[in-house]
């Protein structure tokens, strides 16, 4: 019929639309803004793990040349609030406590914020930062988690829960009681109880955190920050500067990496508070050791997991317990457990399952999210929980696996439906590539001298949005431009991993027109419809989903007036190319003829061929992956060398191949460093991180990196954007269970019980097993 | 018990060393000073007075107004920071400026300009090697840098002569299938192809 799909884009690999500007060094991100009389400021930051300040005198920062204001919690407004909320009103003290101030008299970790200077360089602000003399009187503080829940501990901040450390409350809940729980496991035929630990970590994003703020006489402030959520950071800046929303403006800048660590509100209030002093531009820019001691980090957690099953390997109950540390605000810290509490129901099947689990107050940096919210943490020790039991059964990892993995299409034990659950089809598909069998028993035998090798498996799951566990909406503004080109305005930030690119390709699509008539213009509180930022692995999904409905009634308008011009029914029209066609006679309405005839109100209303749309997303559907690894450990220095990483993925649609893969590229990465090499190393005397810099924090590098190989299941999941589902988080989540799972194989089924696994607990490990033999 | 008096040493060390910034290389030396540097900054000659031992990234930055090069620790640990100086990466946030008297610095914004160098830019788009891009200005010149050296490195020298540079995103595959594009490239140029 003449219809041109030429424009199909779902599905192909375009180039990420910001490409070039970034490789030929042109993009802008924000350390590259340069603002005429622009000041820049500095944090003075507490020493101190937990101390009262008593007084600051500035009167020597005051009268260094160049500086223009200093400002402390003598000076600054005395509100309370939550730097992570996502709706305006999300103030649900056990959800979200208000527990930051911008400026506290009493500073919790060290790295708290204590005073900042604005002055004419950050030389001269750091040097007078150093000029401000602070009293302080100390107090008993607390850093380990365990000493954080261990009655009558010491309390790091005045916010815990019934004078302990406990922040929020707890989230308990299962398909029945606890005790009920508790008591299936008890009846099982065979029983399993482990607990497992993992690390605080940072994102080790490149590009340090910075924020611009610029107040002016006509008392509206802007903020440019390389932020994930900017109508809730504009909702909290408004409240602590007292000005009305529509006064506060934030600009999205190009994000040099985020994940999850730029999603809270940090050092903005500082800056539009000096610049609300100064009149001037102020900007921030951390160095890389601010940036690991005050910015956000990973929960540290300790899990325990108690299982009952049967001798044939079927689960029949399971309950997790789960210990966060929050550090020393709540920030996301009670929701983060809500989003892990998520994960237990929708990976493994069994008659009764149950999830406790709470965060913690303790004298240290603040956790905050962290690409996988939680999720990580339990995936990892639950995958290690679950070769604990294969080991003991003496089962195959993978077979147990199988047996227990939920099926499509089917309920969970909560009653819910499962969708598209294809995480078996994922682990089938990889066992089959990966070789598993062959592989696991080469593995032993090829183990010769001092090199030790070993095959493990991980899976993991992950939700594409808020929904179930909170609403989610996003909304889309669509013009189209005189030319028959389109613009879109989106809330959805892209953190670098192409989100625009994606919606783009949607549209496109969905309008049959070149990508390269489409625009998509990102993240300005003044001119973007709401979103609630770049979490969730929600982009694509709900993102997508919303240009898509969105695209659609751009669509119809066309038709509509296509159907006015001619006197044709619309339902005798398709779109090819830019073109309204007829579908009978073939003839061609351009989209530019139809946008003026209707500007022009020449056969109808006179109207712009516009839409807004908001998307509301009521479906929980979830990703899945299945991760392999091989390792080689060299048992005299205990030093691992990941040899290869399978990931296959189910994520609905791909609708760009090469970005999705490039994301898994990159949660590899993380995982691995997440397994074996990060941790914020805390001194237990006085609080501070003893590794706060990339030479201490070690992230994998090139040459350490293993052969990757990246398979997706694309079975297309009916509510997503032409079948799509979110990848962001599931690409790191199943990693560190496959490596750490490898690593017990190689060393002869040992029980690892915390992660990052270093050499010399590699060594621990080998005296252990030696033992045993 | 001595390897934690040496581990407490060495992160004591690493506590400190934020003494190393952006600004200027060493801190603790205060001294004021005037030096004249000469240098060719992307193909032009330049003649600068330095009043301070700042570091060749802070004159890049603040004095050029080239902000391609990057800032991503200032402590020679991430090569966010990459410039050629004479043929050769190095971390520009290391290297006092008067280092550089008398040698020729090309930074990212000059790798543009250059026909063979832009080469590896037109790989890295190619090869979906960018996602933030906050890296990818010193990747670049890390893969100049080696390509200019080794016009056919195998896999390995690639991950040797990337692995002073950090990527959080990429997980470094498509980079390292993007110096091996850009090499295949410059060959079938160099061949006349
Ligand atoms: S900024 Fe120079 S190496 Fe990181
Ligand atoms: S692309 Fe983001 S750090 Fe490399």
């Amino acid at each position: 019929m003449g219809i041109d799909n030429s424009h199909d884009t779902v599905g192909c690999s375009p180039y990420n639309r910001e490409s070039w500007d970034k490789v030929t060094g042109n993009t802008q991100y924000i350390d590259d803004l340069r603002f005429k009389g622009m000041l820049h400021a500095a944090l003075l930051l507490s020493p101190h793990a937990h101390a009262r300040i008593k007084s600051i005198d500035v009167s020597d920062a005051l009268a260094l040349d160049g500086v223009h204001a200093v400002i402390h919690c003598f000076t600054t407004p005395n509100i309370l609030y939550n730097s992570a909320i996502r709706f305006y009103s999300d103030i649900d003290p056990s959800e979200m406590p208000c527990t930051e101030r911008v400026f506290d008299q009493e500073v919790k970790f060290v790295g708290d914020r204590v005073a900042a200077v604005a002055a004419e360089s950050e030389e001269t602000a750091r040097t007078a930062v150093k000029l401000i003399h602070v009293e302080y009187e100390l107090l008993p503080s607390v850093y380990s988690l365990d000493e954080a829940v261990a009655d009558a501990a010491v309390q790091a901040t005045p916010f815990g829960i019934s004078k302990t450390n406990l922040c929020g409350g707890w989230v308990a809940y299962g398909n029945q009681d606890e005790a009920s729980v508790l008591q299936t496991i008890k009846q099982s035929p065979l029983q399993s109880v482990s607990t497992f630990r993992t690390s605080r970590v940072h994102h080790g994003y490149l590009e340090p955190v910075a924020h611009v703020a610029h107040y002016t006489p006509s008392k509206k402030l802007t903020l440019w920050t390389s932020s994930q959520s900017v109508f809730s950071f504009r909702d909290v800046l408004a409240q602590l500067v007292g000005l009305p929303q529509n006064a506060v403006r934030i600009i999205k800048t190009v994000s040099g990496g985020a994940f999850g660590g730029k999603l809270e509100v940090m050092h903005e209030p500082v800056v539009a508070l000096l610049s609300m002093q100064t009149m001037r531009p102020v900007k921030i820019r951390l160095n890389r050791k601010e940036v690991f001691s005050s910015t956000r980090t990973r929960h540290e957690a300790i899990i325990t997991l108690s299982s009952g099953y049967a001798s044939n390997g079927r689960l029949i109950a399971q309950h997790v317990y789960s210990l966060l540390n929050t550090g020393a605000y709540a920030g996301s810290g009670p929701n983060t457990v809500g989003a892990q509490s998520g994960k237990t129901f929708v990976q493994y099947d069994a008659e009764a399952m149950y999830y406790r689990g709470a965060c913690f107050y303790t004298n240290t940096p603040i956790a905050g999210a962290m690409r996988g919210y939680g999720c990580p943490q339990l995936m990892v020790a639950r995958e290690v929980h679950m070769d604990g039991i294969a080991r003991k059964l003496g089962i195959d990892p993978v077979q147990f696996r199988l047996q227990n993995l939920l099926l499509p299409d089917a309920k969970n034990c909560m009653g819910k439906p499962t969708h598209q659950a294809l995480g078996r089809v994922c682990l089938e598909e990889g066992a089959k590539q990966f070789c598993w069998e062959e592989r696991r028993k080469q593995a032993i035998a090829k183990s010769s001298g001092t090199t030790r090798y070993g095959i493990g498996v991980g899976t993991a799951v992950h939700g594409s949005g808020w929904y179930s566990v909170y609403q989610d909406m996003t909304s889309v503004t669509m013009m189209m431009n005189n030319d028959g080109s389109l613009q879109i305005l989106t809330g959805i930030h892209d953190l670098g991993t192409g989100a625009k690119t994606v919606l783009a390709q949607i549209a496109a699509q969905t309008l049959h027109i070149p990508l390269d008539t489409i625009e998509v213009i990102e993240v300005d509180t003044a001119v973007s419809p709401l979103d609630l930022g770049a979490q969730a692995s929600r982009s694509t999904y709900v993102g997508g989903n919303c240009v898509l409905e969105c695209a659609q009634q751009i669509k119809e308008q066309l038709l509509e007036e296509a159907s006015l011009m001619v006197g044709i029914d619309e339902q005798q029209f398709a779109l090819g190319d830019g073109d309204v066609i007829e579908m009978v006679s073939g003839k061609r309405i351009s989209f530019a003829s139809i946008i003026d005839s209707a500007q022009k109100g020449l056969h109808g209303k006179q109207r712009q061929i516009a839409a807004v749309h908001s998307y509301a997303s009521h479906t929980s559907v979830y990703s899945y992956s299945a991760v392999f690894a091989e390792v080689a450990i060299d048992v005299e220095s205990g030093a691992i060398k990941v040899m290869e990483i399978l990931c296959v993925h189910n994520s609905g649609t791909i609708i760009n191949p090469a970005q999705c893969e490039g994301q898994v590229h990159g949660g590899v990465q993380m995982g691995l460093g997440y397994a074996l090499s990060e941790e914020m190393e805390i001194d237990l005397e006085t609080g501070r991180i003893k590794n706060p810099s990339f030479k201490g924090y070690h992230m994998f590098r090139s040459h350490q990196m293993p052969k990757i190989s990246v398979t997706f299941i694309q079975g297309a999941e009916p509510s997503g954007p032409y079948g799509a589902k979110g990848i962001g988080e599931c690409a790191t989540d199943g990693v560190a269970g496959a490596v750490v799972n490898a690593v017990a194989h190689a060393l002869g089924g040992v029980s690892i019980d915390h992660i990052p696994v270093h050499a010399t607990y590699v060594k621990e490990l080998l005296t252990q097993n030696y033992r045993v033999q | 018990m001595l390897l934690g008096v040496v581990l407490s040493l060495y992160h004591f060390f690493l506590y400190i060393q934020d003494d190393f910034d952006y600004t200027v290389c060493c801190k603790g030396m205060y001294m004021e000073y005037r030096e004249t540097v000469s240098f060719v900054l992307n193909g032009i000659e330049r003649k600068l007075e330095t009043k301070r031992a700042w570091t060749l990234l802070y004159v890049l930055r603040e004095v050029y107004q080239l902000t391609g090069t990057k800032y991503g620790c200032g402590t020679g640990d991430c090569g966010a920071c990459r410039v050629l100086i004479d043929n050769v990466a190095v971390n520009a946030c290391s290297v006092p400026i008067h280092k550089v008297d008398g040698k020729t610095v090309l930074t990212i914004e000059g790798v543009a300009g250059d026909p063979q160098l832009s080469i590896i830019q037109q790989a890295f788009v190619e090869a979906h090697a960018i996602q933030c891009g906050f890296c990818t200005p010193g990747m670049v010149i890390s893969a100049a840098g080696l390509l200019l050296h080794i016009s056919e490195p195998t896999e390995k020298e690639i991950r040797e002569a990337l692995k002073d540079n950090l990527c959080r995103c990429t997980g470094y595959v498509h980079i390292i299938e993007a110096v091996k594009l850009a090499s295949n490239k410059m060959k079938e140029v160099e061949d006349g192809h």
